[in-house]
């Protein structure tokens, strides 16, 4: 009876939640909403996707699931009238792509609702929170609008002592540098045997500038980035992140020579001597790490050189999302910790850890408020070095 | 009156009547449109009974909805008003293995019922493509069915009883959890495959089957269709009962090696799926019969290896159908005349006599189907910004629908009438069909109950 009361409320509190997608401004209302159809027309409607939206599965209405996104921006292509309403479906995609894994016709639908969502801003339809985290980006080169020093933690001698050249290249990222610098400490000190360096003026990705439909402001920053790559004269270029992986790897204007930290442990074992620990772990694959990128036996060939792997229900390309893509954490974090929740349930018995690698997936999956310990798999390579 | 605020009252923050959402209930994966005025996800049977009720009063349109999975618009609100959405009904109330049978709310997924009766070693035999997500209510209210049903029969089969909310709003049952009942008419069976035009399905109590210890899978090719449609008549007539027998012509096979390069399948001619399941012993005797039967007439046949192997074919080959994009990115299939059915026997001349059409009018045609039971599932593919194409398809759509009524079948034999296929009932049924008017005249005096559909 309690549990039941408790859905309700949590019904009341999400969709209170969806309601609230407060628009920011309406300046290009009159610009017309443009896509490539082909992209759109492919979808036959047959709802494979409705059974894996994980969205969906806590918000229940059609909308809120990847043929309902599909349906609405076709509807905007043949003309239905654009506004402010088609913002909880299309804001509420954490981009997780298991509809694409799932889809018989070849959809995309995460790059169909990305360029949908860049159409929104170019027509003026944007939430507050969007707004806000588009300003932070610019203006402060982070997502949390942090004013503070991205290599806070490096010691002054350190940061001193960061090669101005190096092939390697340490790309932080938002989350590291200003929410765990614990992670970014110990990426740090296993990476700097290889002679890896920072970039000086490290900005953001632009992962959530460019989920969210801010291409163009995303291009300004991304140039930043590049300028000092170049300038470093690195080859590689080796993130933890996995916003930051599919980003630069994918979505920067030249090719890059683009690492997880995880394939880059996976190659190095060997140097790193790690010693066995008495554990049995799972893993979480982030889905900008694992189905947009398949990076799925890197981070497994490394836990399984320290400790032993019992895998969750659903893994690899079946993998269920944490919540925090795509925007969702920050637009909608009732229902992104409701899917964080979910995922949890995923989560074998008899484990001492659940490792990722992604520290959004970190975040909303400690914040579900689960039983077991979360960690980034840099720090079970820590406790095996130490 | 507010009917807002009237189904506010009953379902809370579960009504919507925001545009956007409006329009994502105003189809199906048919090409049937039309929006609804409010949507409301019930969770109880009062709540659908007390809506059902609001509406009957004031001569408002009611739809009920499962996955929207559906392929003849059965649950577009082609006359506007409520959409129940019924998916959120998705509980299993009881499991009785004892009685061997389950009741269940209508919204549950197929695929989920099954993964939950795995443990006992039961199943709900009816599989159609889409069982990763349609619904029961919806199975039940099409009468679906799909591979296995050469076998097991179709939903008509496994249902006992229906909790059913009639027009007014009064709840009644159609049935017990009896397996024969020689009392009166059989409500159950009317309410099957009434596409919710009679009453609205709440809670269903299924006949549950238990699973086979094992399948096994013979893949055969034939030189062409009509030699595939002699083999299936041949392996029936020595008294094999394969649990699916389905066809897949050449197009197909690319389709379905483009979704899944590594698919054992055979490179040349049409290709029959013959699964028989049983004992060990009594499916590996029934596939060697098989074999020995189709042989003389098949250009390859072989058993498939490993578990493996057989279950990636059954997964890409529900699939098929919309993976025809993946041939060629410009074309999107489009679901017309695609589920005719005619007696077995006749299969090759319907096949034969597809493929004329689809010829005459320069349209490529995917052919499968449940041969075994003389259902084909005909793909057309057009593109869809190119005008012509769609004029072609409604032709041929068309042709072929009158072709199967010609052969003695049926324009539908498991996806539904709905607003789809509602112009050919009279042509299928004759007089019949004013027995149907006055079924749904007494039970729907108002004609509130999905208004539009089955031409009624």
């Amino acid at each position: 009876m309690k549990t039941m009361k408790n859905k309700e409320k949590r019904e009341i509190k999400r969709a209170k939640e969806l309601d609230k997608s407060e628009i920011s401004e309406m300046k290009g209302k009159d610009q017309p909403f443009e896509l490539d159809r082909r992209s759109v027309y492919k979808c036959v409607q047959c709802g494979a996707c409705r059974s894996f939206c994980p969205v969906f599965n806590v918000v229940g209405w059609e909308s809120a699931n990847t043929r309902g996104r599909m349906l609405i921006i076709k509807s905007l292509l043949e003309g239905r009238h654009h506004s402010e309403d088609v913002l909880p479906s299309l804001a509420s995609c954490t981009t997780c792509g298991i509809c694409a894994a799932k889809c018989p016709a070849g959809v995309n639908p995460p790059e169909v609702v990305e360029a949908a969502r860049a159409q929104l801003v170019k027509c003026g339809i944007t939430t507050k929170v969007q707004e806000k985290l588009r300003a932070s980006v610019i203006t402060s080169g982070n997502s949390f609008g942090e004013a503070k020093d991205r290599t806070h933690w490096l010691s002054d001698t350190e940061r001193s002592q960061l090669p101005e050249k190096s092939d390697y290249v340490y790309f932080v990222g938002c989350f590291d540098s200003y929410r765990y610098p614990e992670f970014a400490e110990k990426t740090f000190k296993v990476l700097q045997r290889f002679g890896v360096t920072l970039l000086p003026d490290e900005q953001c990705c632009v992962s959530l500038l460019l989920r969210t439909g801010f291409g163009e402001d995303a291009e300004k920053v991304m140039k930043r980035n590049l300028e000092q790559i170049r300038k470093v004269g690195a080859y590689t270029i080796i993130t933890s992140c996995a916003g930051c992986y599919t980003t630069l790897k994918n979505n920067y204007p030249e090719e890059l020579h683009v690492i997880s930290l995880p394939e880059f442990l996976a190659e190095h074992l060997d140097e790193l001597k790690l010693k066995k620990l008495d554990l049995t772990v799972t893993y979480h694959d982030p889905c900008h790490l694992g189905r947009h990128n398949k990076i799925y036996e890197a981070p497994r060939k490394v836990i399984q050189a320290i400790c032993t792997l019992k895998e969750m229900k659903n893994i690899k390309e079946n993998s269920r999302c944490c919540g925090g893509g795509g925007g969702v954490r920050i637009g909608y974090p009732d229902i992104s910790l409701e899917l964080a929740r979910n995922r949890l349930e995923d989560v074998p018995e008899g484990v001492d850890y659940i490792i990722t690698s992604c520290p959004l997936c970190v975040r909303n999956l400690r914040d579900a408020g689960g039983d077991i310990e979360v960690i980034d798999i840099v720090e079970l390579v820590a406790m095996a070095m130490e | 009156m507010d009917i807002t605020a009237e189904l506010r009252k009953i379902v809370g923050v579960r009504l919507s009547v925001s545009p956007s959402e409006l329009y994502c209930y105003s189809s199906d994966a048919s090409q049937v449109k039309g929006t609804p005025d409010y949507v409301v996800r019930p969770k109880s049977t009062d709540e659908v009974s007390r809506i059902v009720k609001l509406a009957y009063e004031n001569e408002i349109p009611v739809t009920a909805r499962g996955a929207g999975t559906g392929l003849a618009g059965g649950a577009v609100p082609v006359r506007g008003g409520i959409v129940l959405d019924m998916s959120g009904m998705n509980r299993i109330l009881e499991i009785d293995i004892d009685n061997i049978q389950v009741v269940v709310e209508p919204g549950i997924i197929q695929d989920a019922l099954n993964d939950a009766l795995i443990p006992y070693g039961f199943f709900f035999p009816p599989n159609p493509g889409s069982s990763a997500m349609c619904t029961i209510g919806g199975m039940i209210a099409y009468n679906a069915s799909g591979m296995r049903c050469v076998k097991y029969g179709t939903t008509r089969n496994y249902v006992r009883d229906l909790e059913v909310v009639l027009a007014d709003g009064t709840v009644i049952h159609t049935g017990s959890k009896m397996l024969k009942s020689a009392a009166g008419y059989d409500l159950t069976q009317l309410i099957i495959g009434s596409e919710g035009t009679l009453g609205i399905v709440t809670k269903a109590g299924l006949k549950i089957a238990p699973l086979p210890k094992t399948r096994k899978l013979v893949i055969a090719s034939f030189e062409n269709a009509e030699i595939a449609g002699q083999a299936v008549v041949k392996t029936f007539s020595n008294g094999v009962i394969p649990s699916a027998c389905e066809i897949l012509d050449r197009v197909s096979l690319q389709v379905l090696k483009r979704y899944d390069p590594k698919l054992v399948l055979p490179s040349e001619g049409d290709v029959l799926l013959f699964e028989v399941d049983g004992t060990e012993n009594s499916a590996r005797e029934a596939a060697e019969q098989i074999i020995e039967v189709c042989s003389p007439l098949a250009l390859s046949i072989k058993l498939a290896e490993s578990e493996t192997e057989m279950a990636d074919i059954w997964a890409a080959r529900k699939l098929v159908g919309a993976a025809v994009s993946r041939l060629d990115p410009t074309k999107t299939r489009i679901y017309v005349g695609e589920d005719v059915g005619v007696p077995i026997k006749k299969i090759p001349e319907l096949l034969k006599r597809a493929q004329e059409i689809s010829e005459k009018f320069n349209l490529p045609a995917m052919k499968y189907g449940h041969i075994g039971d003389g259902n084909l599932h005909l793909v057309l593919f057009i593109d869809v910004l190119n005008k012509d194409e769609w004029d072609r398809l409604n032709q041929v759509a068309d042709l072929i629908h009158r072709t199967a009524i010609e052969l003695g079948g049926t324009v539908s034999s498991e996806h539904g009438i709905g607003a789809a296929r509602a112009e050919y009932m009279k042509a299928q049924w004759g007089p019949a069909f004013e027995v149907m008017r006055a079924i749904k005249k007494a039970l729907d005096p108002k004609g509130i109950l999905n208004p539009g559909k089955l031409g009624l």
